[in-house]
């Protein structure tokens, strides 16, 4: 890239999830300078937070890892972390971008060696594990981030931590000084990669996500099952930490729902076979209640619903949960009409799964500039604009078919910038 | 199963309020949150289904139909806008229209196309019998203050019947007894139908006095005391309306038979002829009257506020099933307390023709009960009756028990 500031045939990726780092990937092999945009201080977005991903139960290293290297041997890649879209001016052709990257307080020198973390006596909620447990106020955001280096949270650090921190340093990289800062950009054509974000549970008042701890949620299952989670991958009950005997999961919690989400979120019974196959390997006599409206497991997946629902001991009931009642055990009754025989159904387990569904992340933070959206807050192209969505922020769907819609958008976006 | 759907079952659901029938995906959501559900008999999700597929039979002899109090808990959970309570309502409707007798007058009630014929004819029963009673001419103020209405049908000597109790008990126990007849007819087929769909024989039958006493009236005290209606949570502030509404009819029947009694049979007895003639306004009878009638007044105020309000505020869809109802009990309460203050002015002209209204207004609400939603009186109640009757052990097989 010769001009610093990019240029009319530059491409803006905004989100550096499996589907950013994808779209900038393709776009960027092709011969385009691309500007890859995260608001987050790691790359990698929800896939990052997976255990595992279907239907082939592999580790997300092992897509993400690849698609590091490649941007790491790529020059035409200009990656940016912690780093938002400010606003956004002029055309198809020749956009400017202001983007605003906040402060890190760790500069490049960090070798990621951890001094910091130990030495910090500060704590915050680990959001990447949803608040499951806590993490230093200087810390690497997981096991396998990318960029590797620190991050800290100024916020929430004392004089004294704030001290230790710098003093744990032997490398000098602690800036607490650092400021936000901005730049404007020229490209030509934007995708929008922003993804999506678990619907919050706390919205279905019926399924009292919050007043128990039996209750938690599809992505949270994933934490504790991941190697490197909160629970170090033992699926157990947060708060009492017990080992569960049963286990329901409640599917379309808030999704194929107009007081929620109206779309069916694609990824939700996918998700639950999944774990299925997480929890037998820890339990492998546990009892397994899924409550579904229908299962929907498109194409191949298929093969994947067959093996799992010859499981002995799981029991598939046509009916959504409208009701979980927490019991003083600890555990929950989810309540729930069966809709081929006609019983109501009063079912007791030790915990259940909200299998919440995926909103798009600009229906819940709102979007930098005026984009064509539908009512859910999905993001339509308009490839004449040179605005194009792919991933996650276009429609609800499973990895696959977001990488698939990312090489598409790469490919739009790489017409839009040969226009002019 | 071969399933034969009922074409134009359907069709009359969704122009009933039930326009939202075919969005439901099956869910269940509704069974569970629906206060009124039970666990063994869990709905409405059978029954929006049963719709779904014009199965009229099942549904009209399904005692939950008439068991769902409306109270829309299902229709705010709802996740796909399929308005479960306003189809119950819709399915309702069409079984007091399927149940009618005579089925003509039945089918005439059940539309707005029929309403100005509903309102025809109990005016011209009314005019025609004023006509010919000689009647129809407007008293002088001492009359009018000396006997109010009394005389409204005119008067003549034999002292045993008056004319206008002779009118008035010809128009309104013919309308009463075709209503009663109707409605037993209805409940009497109800009832056959919702054995035979529960699979009981039979065989073995309660006594009248079993009957009442462990089915019927614990059904009635439930019904006074709104014990289910409380239940609901997105439409409880119905109970506001309903309750006075439902106590004041209760109140002017104790009036309507007090009257009767004292007015037209003791004050017979001479020693008793103080009796006759408008009451006082201090008279407890009187107080009640007035007191109910004001009660009538306010609780169909109150839900026809309710019913406009959810109309503008949450898309519910004003049916002629729901407001024919509640336009007649106004009409009714209105011009029931208009001819009162007519009496208490002298005005006996517009006093008349109020009363005239009063009359007709009346006449309707008796002789359409068992077609319009007024009909939820007997059929909920018998329907409340025959849950209690399935429960108990003439509704079990006694082999099988």
């Amino acid at each position: 890239m010769t001009d610093e500031q990019g240029t009319s045939g530059a491409i803006l990726v905004v989100g550096g999830g499996i589907s950013g780092l994808t779209s900038a990937l393709e776009a960027a092999e092709v011969g385009n300078d691309v500007f890859l945009v995260e608001k987050n201080a790691y790359f990698g977005g929800r896939v990052a937070q997976l255990n595992q991903y279907f239907p082939k139960l592999c580790p997300p290293s092992c897509g993400l890892e690849i698609n590091f290297k490649r941007i790491k041997d790529n020059r035409k890649i200009r990656p940016y972390t912690l780093t938002t879209v400010k606003s956004v001016t002029g055309g198809a052709g020749n956009y400017e971008v202001t983007l605003e990257t906040a402060p890190r307080y760790v500069n490049a020198n960090c070798t990621a060696c951890g001094d910091c973390a130990v030495a910090c006596s500060d704590e915050i909620d680990n959001d990447f594990n949803f608040g499951m447990n806590k993490s230093k106020a200087a810390f690497l955001p997981h096991e396998m981030a990318f960029p590797r280096r620190y991050v800290i949270n100024k916020a929430a650090l004392s004089a004294a931590g704030a001290a230790a921190v710098k003093a744990a340093c032997k490398y000098n990289a602690v800036d607490l000084e650092m400021q936000p800062e901005t730049k404007v950009i020229k490209v030509g054509a934007i995708i929008w990669a922003t993804g999506w974000t678990p619907y919050d549970p706390t919205k279905m008042e019926n399924l009292k996500f919050g007043q128990s701890q039996a209750i938690v949620t599809n992505m949270m299952i994933e934490r504790m099952a991941a190697p490197g989670g909160p629970t170090d991958g033992a699926i157990v009950r947060p708060g009492d930490g017990k080992a569960p005997e049963s286990f329901a999961f409640v599917q379309c919690a808030g999704s194929r729902d107009e007081n929620h989400l109206e779309f069916c979120s694609y990824i939700c019974c996918m998700a639950t076979f999944k774990q299925m196959t997480y929890i037998r390997e820890r339990y492998p006599d546990a009892k397994i209640y899924v409550f579904y409206i229908d299962l929907r497991t498109p194409g191949k997946y298929e093969k994947f619903r067959e093996k799992l629902m010859a499981d002995p001991n799981s029991t598939f009931i046509k009916g959504k949960v409208a009701e979980i009642i927490p019991e003083a055990d600890g555990g929950v009754t989810v309540v729930a009409e069966n809709a081929v025989t006609g019983d109501k159904i009063r079912q007791k387990v030790d915990m259940a799964v909200l299998a919440t569904g995926m909103q798009p992340s600009l229906a819940v933070q709102g979007a930098p500039v005026a984009l064509a959206m539908d009512n859910s807050g999905f993001i339509i192209s308009d490839p004449e604009k040179g605005m194009i969505a792919a991933g996650c922020a276009r429609k609800a769907a499973d990895v696959v078919t977001t990488n698939q819609s990312s090489t598409a958008a790469a490919l739009k976006a790489i017409q839009v910038s040969r226009r002019s | 199963m071969n399933v034969q759907p009922d074409l134009e079952f359907i069709k009359y659901l969704k122009s009933a309020g039930g326009d939202t029938l075919k969005k439901c995906y099956q869910c269940a959501t509704c069974s569970v949150v629906c206060p009124l559900s039970t666990d063994t008999k869990p709905f409405p999700r059978k029954e929006m289904i049963w719709a779904q597929w014009g199965l009229k039979d099942k549904l009209v002899a399904d005692p939950d139909v008439f068991l769902c109090h409306n109270c829309g808990d299902c229709t705010a959970y709802c996740p796909r806008g399929a308005k479960p309570g306003d189809v119950l309502g819709a399915i309702r409707a069409y079984a007091y229209t399927f149940y009618g007798w005579p089925s003509g007058l039945a089918k005439l009630a059940s539309s707005s196309k029929g309403l100005p014929m509903l309102i025809a004819i109990p005016t011209v029963i009314i005019f025609v019998l004023w006509l010919v009673s000689g009647g129809i001419s407007i008293p002088s103020a001492e009359h009018f203050s000396a006997h109010g209405y009394q005389q409204f049908f005119g008067h003549w000597d034999f002292h045993w019947l008056s004319k206008n109790v002779f009118i008035i008990d010809l128009v309104m126990l013919s309308a009463a007894g075709l209503a009663v007849v109707s409605a037993f007819k209805g409940v009497s087929s109800m009832w056959k139908g919702m054995e035979e769909n529960a699979g009981i024989k039979s065989e073995f039958r309660p006594t009248i006095v079993q009957f009442v006493s462990e089915f019927l009236w614990p059904s009635v005290l439930e019904i006074v005391q709104h014990t289910r209606f409380r239940e609901c949570k997105e439409n409880l502030d119905r109970v506001q309306g309903h309750k006075p509404l439902m106590l004041s009819f209760i109140g002017l029947f104790i009036v309507t038979a007090w009257s009767a009694t004292a007015n037209d049979v003791l004050a017979l007895i001479p020693a008793l002829s103080f009796l006759h003639g408008p009451m006082s306004v201090w008279n407890p009878v009187k107080i009640l009257a007035n007191v109910s009638a004001v009660a009538m007044v306010v609780g169909i105020g109150i839900l026809w506020m309710n019913r406009s309000r959810k109309e503008g505020e949450k898309g519910l869809t004003p049916t002629f099933y729901d407001w024919f109802l509640i336009w007649e009990i106004m009409a009714v309460g209105v011009t029931g307390l208009l001819a009162e203050i007519a009496r208490w002015a002298g005005l006996a002209g517009p006093g008349y023709i109020i009363y005239f209204i009063h009359l007709v207004s009346v006449m309707m609400l008796f002789m359409y009960m068992p077609y319009t939603k007024f009909a939820h009186l007997v059929y909920r109640t018998f329907a409340m009756a025959f849950e209690r009757y399935r429960e108990s052990s003439f509704g079990k097989n006694p082999v099988n028990m």
